[in-house]
């Protein structure tokens, strides 16, 4: 048992390092599916973790009140909740002002807090930069100061008083810009996008004028349901919101961004699965051999089998021990709260479930890809494995008919596209994935990445976020491709060597042939290409409900000839190599 | 070039290698193939035969040396021109067959008119008159895989005459062939040099040297011997236009 326990190690490490190359594809197309799973995974954690820190580190509030109405009746309302039953701690209340603030030319609603030095039991900002409000000065919510580029030291105007930027801080009370409910009348159930901002409770009356003051009271519970069982609520008048709905308006910064890579990893595991069975078709016919001469010198099947296994679920191995390192380490750039909130993700070890879900996923791909060619050929006869012959091509009889009509380069690629199938759907497949993620890509571009408050527009994070993570995947996505398209050409070539060497000996020009390979991989991918851009576009207005643009046709136009042009010249190159040889070597390296 | 030779090497050589590790696969040979020649070159492994059949053929080119078909020199010519040589003037018959598994007999036969530009239609007809005439019209729907060695070869020779070529170029065409096989396949030289066919056979089979007109032996990249068996039959104005036409 022992001993071949060793041999079984010992050709595993030996084949490993005669095909490093082959290894380090492998091992790139299953780490980058793994990668993206568990920045996905991470990003869940991106919905609850950030607020949860922000609301400890800030003693946020259960739950936040606000009567629907204004000035000594909002007062008044709010007085009883304060001793009612079951209430432990309260903070407030606070006075309220929906304004309109104006920084470097730009006016925009903003909700306005009046706030003091005196201790607070509960909601307590952090400030994040500079200094807590004084008279004279502001403290803005680091989202919205970023969105309307103001710094510390600025000067912005309410009303038409202007105030000093002292600081920003960041609370659990109310959810970060864009969602800081702003109304135009104070007790409205309608609200629009803003962002909070404190200022010293001794001016936010001068600052409103005219309009009536709104308070806010922030509440504790001994029972935690008192707070979990709704997210928001009016009752008497007043208007209840709970932490969680806080948390969930938060949260959905990321939840467009998560979403995106949770997808992303699905096109990318397809695309990993495709790449692992491109480079496994590319080294059968030496698999072949090698598990022929195993049985010549009498290894059993399981032998065979366990030989092969073994050097793949190492690869699997190691490719789920990179996805997730790089994951978890590139997740805090893509999953940090942004300014808004305490905290990031990812700088705790990756949870469990995130090790197991990467592990099976890179397992799964490496079996999935391999097990096949395996068993094939382990079933084969001993003799005809030595031979050492590639599986013979398909007959295609419709298409060498086809063919016969047409000019000498298209002639050669339906032929030679006709002889491998199973490497055209391979193809399609590759550009199938990569121009779904190419036009989702689009279409998400083509959005605004800004968001309407009053009469202005802002930057919206939650779109900046989604783009992020698209651009990410689809980087990731282009490289795998990238890899794929050259494994495919370059087995497509050394395959189609033998008929292209006898093309060329009957008088097909260098330029014929290489023009001919060029439409052997475009002509299944532009099937690839045609599916992708309705598809991306489906993908992406079903993952992005609601009223979206359409990318303009000329962007669409653009990234399927980008695609099919990529696919021409990674082929065109190798093939027009090839041709660099002459005749009499290629013919003499091919089989019959 | 002048005089009656369609086929004209001088001072031909195809080196490997630098220093000790030089080869001279081809060294410095003088060859002139006068049109409707059966030359059949002989020699051991190695001794640089197909080379200087690929060299003739324009497959590979010779690092020395003049190489003339027809009043074109080959040796200087462009990989286009080479393969537009190859597609209207030469045909290439091979040891180890060289047709596509994929396609039928007579797809492989009307390849090389196909490339060539020819009608569909016309490229059919002329690949079934010549697998005929190879004895092989039964099995024009035959894949390879589905043919006897010498079957294979008799489309392989076919395939080379579907252009209606000066020369024909061999290269071990018996060479995995058995006895049987190989008797269909010098019948077929036979036939060829009858009808006035220019034909240079590489071969190690002296019953296919038998049927030359003449033979040349090999050795170390030159020509040791120069036999002339039989009268050639030269048509005087290059191609010889015979029954297999």
């Amino acid at each position: 048992m022992a001993g071949r326990l060793l041999l079984v190690c010992r050709l595993m490490v030996r084949d490993l390092r005669r095909r490093r190359t082959e290894t380090v594809l492998l091992l790139l197309a299953i780490s980058a599916a793994t990668g993206t799973l568990t920045l996905g995974l991470a990003l869940n954690n991106a919905l609850a973790q950030p607020y949860e820190r922000t609301r400890a580190a800030t003693a946020g509030p259960d739950v936040v009140a606000m009567p629907g109405a204004t000035g000594p009746e909002a007062l008044a309302a709010l007085a009883p909740l304060a001793t009612a039953p079951g209430v432990t701690a309260h903070s407030g209340p606070y006075p309220m002002a929906y304004l309109m603030l104006t920084a470097s030319g730009t006016t925009v609603p903003a909700v306005v807090q009046g706030r003091d030095n005196s201790p607070a039991a509960l909601d307590r900002p952090a400030v994040t930069a500079g200094t807590w409000v004084h008279p004279g000065g502001i403290v803005i919510e680091p989202t919205f100061a970023n969105a309307l580029s103001v710094h510390i030291g600025d000067t912005v105007d309410i009303n038409g008083h202007p105030l000093r930027v002292v600081g920003t801080a960041v609370t659990a009370a109310r959810a970060v810009y864009p969602r800081a409910d702003w109304r135009i009348d104070a007790g409205s159930p309608l609200t629009e996008s803003a962002g909070l901002v404190w200022v010293d409770s001794s001016q936010i009356g001068a600052l409103a004028g005219t309009r009536p003051l709104s308070y806010t009271l922030n509440l504790r519970y001994a029972d935690p349901r008192a707070s979990t069982s709704f997210t928001h609520k009016r009752e008497g008048g007043i208007e209840y919101t709970s932490w969680t709905g806080i948390a969930d308006a938060d949260g959905k910064l990321v939840k467009q961004a998560r979403l995106a890579l949770l997808v992303g990893s699905w096109l990318l595991t397809a695309l990993a699965v495709a790449s692992v069975a491109n480079i496994v078709a590319g080294r059968v016919v030496d698999q072949r051999r090698r598990v022929g001469l195993l049985k010549a010198v009498g290894a059993g099947p399981a032998m065979i089998a366990a030989v092969h296994l073994a050097e793949y679920l190492v690869i699997g191995l190691a490719a789920a021990g990179t996805g997730l390192t790089a994951g978890w380490l590139a997740a805090p750039a893509l999953t940090s709260p942004g300014a808004g909130l305490l905290g990031s993700t990812g700088t705790h070890p990756p949870a469990l479930r995130t090790v197991l879900a990467a592990t099976v996923l890179a397992l799964a791909i490496a079996a999935a890809a391999t097990l096949a060619p395996v068993l094939r050929a382990v079933t084969t006869d001993t003799v005809h494995a030595l031979a050492d012959a590639a599986t013979p091509p398909r007959r295609r009889g419709w298409r060498v008919w086809l063919s016969r009509r047409m000019p000498t380069a298209l002639l050669i690629g339906v032929r030679i596209n006709a002889r491998r199938p199973r490497r055209a759907r391979l193809v399609m497949v590759n550009t199938l994935i990569t121009t779904t993620g190419l036009a989702a890509l689009l279409m998400g571009l083509a959005q605004d990445p800004r968001v309407k408050l009053g009469e202005s527009k802002l930057a919206n994070p939650q779109s900046t976020r989604t783009l992020e993570a698209m651009f990410l995947v689809i980087v990731v996505l282009c490289v795998l491709a990238l890899i794929n398209a050259i494994v495919s050409t370059w087995t497509a070539v050394l395959d189609a060597r033998h008929p292209l060497a006898v093309a060329r000996t009957l008088g097909a020009t260098p330029a014929q042939v290489t023009a001919g390979m060029a439409v052997a991989q475009l002509l299944p991918a532009i099937p690839g290409v045609a599916l992708g851009v309705p598809a991306g576009i489906g993908l992406y207005l079903v993952a992005s409900p609601g009223d979206q643009q359409y990318a303009p046709a000329s962007w669409m136009f653009a990234v399927a000839l980008a695609v099919l042009l990529a696919v021409a010249a990674l082929t065109a190159i190798p093939a027009l190599a090839a041709t660099r040889r002459p005749v009499a070597d290629a013919l003499q390296s091919t089989s019959t | 070039m002048t005089g009656s030779a369609l086929l004209k090497a001088r001072g031909v050589s195809r080196r490997y290698g630098w220093g000790s590790a030089l080869v001279r696969a081809v060294d410095e040979i003088d060859l002139e193939v006068p049109a409707g020649q059966t030359l059949a070159i002989m020699g051991p492994s190695g001794c640089g035969k197909s080379t200087l059949l690929h060299l003739l053929g324009g497959l590979q080119r010779p690092t020395d040396g003049e190489i003339w078909l027809a009043e074109h020199r080959i040796d200087t010519m462009s990989e286009r021109a080479l393969a537009r040589l190859r597609r209207h003037h030469i045909g290439f018959v091979f040891q180890s067959f060289h047709l596509m598994d994929e396609l039928t007999a007579v797809e492989n036969v009307e390849l090389a008119a196909l490339l060539a530009g020819q009608s569909p239609r016309r490229a059919r007809q002329r690949a079934l008159h010549l697998l005929d005439r190879v004895g092989l019209a039964d099995r024009a729907r035959h894949l390879p895989s589905a043919l006897s060695g010498g079957q294979r070869q008799r489309v392989a020779i076919a395939r080379a005459l579907s252009n209606e070529p000066l020369v024909v170029l061999a290269d071990e065409p018996t060479g995995n062939l058995d006895s049987a096989a190989t008797l269909e396949v010098l019948r077929l030289f036979e036939e060829l040099r009858t009808a006035g066919q220019t034909l240079v056979v590489v071969t190690h089979d002296a019953r296919i040297a038998a049927v030359a007109d003449r033979v040349i032996s090999m050795r170390d990249g030159s020509f040791a011997d120069d036999s002339r068996l039989t009268g050639t039959t030269t048509s005087g104005t290059g191609t010889v236009y015979g029954g297999w036409r």
